[in-house]
């Protein structure tokens, strides 16, 4: 009797916690999809409609379609993104890569830009990705005050070169996709 | 007077637009990502994030066998199993010199594998759905895109962990010199 009422504890606590860690991961979900997702959802909403129903659509399709239709185009675009004095003001919140971002997929979806670009557009809409973070980013590390000094313009200098490499890789990638 | 009925048309017109592009983000990306990442949440806190410390002592060590385990291994576990931000503390298990090199390789990783484990970063998702939807508007799949995005991520941290230590490294000479 002793013997299954251990049993029994034991297996009521199991069962307890895998219950109570999905329910937790339920929970943590919904909550980053409304306090995060949506509210950014909404605004790319915004942008989008405003972009198709103003004809703005158009002026980006004659500007930045070109651009992001060539290799040379996106590897212009992925320097000047990641230059070392514009990447830490590009970064915050990953705002400019998300918009840019939605407007490409934009072009991609009226054919503006031909879909075998997008792996490599989705490298060079972000060569400033972290870059507003680094000092924070490395004190979360537990990074003396030297490294923090060394490190930022590190990390900067870093992504001017491996930018527009990343571009050249993904294109090299992608090749066979979408052909 | 009809000018100003027309002009009122136009303007809401224009939310109506964003309202239709709304919903259907809301249906198409929210349900499935609130219950991929109920699943991957549950699944880091049963196997528990504490245990990748181990991987972030290993990669601490020096030699070139070491660069992979740092700038690719290490990066892709934190982000995974801490996401962003709290991926960056693995750094401390690391020296000062590579450091910057690993907060660079990991936050470059936290976009790239968001096409299929959103967990990692989902407010900051439409660098990966912007140009995804509009891939899937006009017709096309996006598997095969988010894996090939995932897998040439990890290419692409690995180059930038070794140009940064590279490049701390020799700023650091200058700096004492």
């Amino acid at each position: 009797m002793k013997g299954l009422n251990k049993f029994l504890e034991k297996m009521g606590r199991g069962v307890g916690r895998v219950v109570g860690a999905m329910y937790q991961a339920g929970r943590d979900s919904v909550d980053q999809v409304v306090t995060n997702v949506l509210p950014f959802m909404a605004f790319i909403a915004m942008i989008i409609g405003i972009i198709l129903g103003t004809g703005i659509g158009d002026w980006i399709a004659n500007t930045l379609s070109p651009l992001a239709s060539s290799l040379v185009g996106l590897i212009v675009l992925s320097l000047i993104i990641g230059l070392p004095v514009l990447s830490p003001l590009l970064g915050p919140g990953a705002v400019i890569a998300q918009i840019i971002g939605t407007l490409l997929g934009t072009q991609f979806a009226n054919g503006s830009i031909p879909v075998q670009w997008a792996l490599p557009a989705l490298f060079a809409i972000n060569p400033q990705v972290g870059c507003d973070f680094i000092p924070v980013g490395l004190a979360l590390g537990e990074a003396e005050p030297d490294t923090v000094e060394v490190g930022v313009p590190a990390v900067l200098f870093s992504r001017f070169v491996t930018g527009p490499i990343s571009v050249v890789l993904a294109w090299l990638a992608s090749i066979g996709l979408y052909a | 007077m009809e000018a100003i009925a027309k002009a009122a048309e136009w303007f809401i017109g224009l939310f109506q637009e964003g309202g239709n592009v709304f919903a259907s983000l809301v249906v198409g990306i929210v349900p499935l990502l609130i219950v991929l990442m109920t699943f991957v949440n549950a699944l880091i806190a049963m196997i528990g994030p504490e245990k990748i410390e181990n991987v972030g002592k290993a990669a601490a060590k020096e030699g070139i066998l070491y660069y992979p385990l740092r700038y690719v291994v290490l990066p892709f576990l934190a982000v995974f199993f801490l996401t962003n931000p709290m991926a960056y503390t693995m750094g401390k298990f690391l020296p000062e010199k590579y450091k910057p090199a690993f907060y660079d390789a990991a936050v470059s990783y936290v976009h790239p594998p968001t096409g299929i484990f959103p967990h990692i970063n989902p407010g900051e998702i439409f660098v990966w759905a912007g140009i995804a939807n509009g891939v899937e508007q006009a017709g096309y799949n996006t598997a095969e895109l988010a894996i090939r995005y995932l897998l040439i991520g990890l290419v692409v941290i690995l180059l930038r962990g070794i140009v940064t230590e590279f490049i701390t490294a020799s700023m650091w000479k200058n700096k004492e010199a």
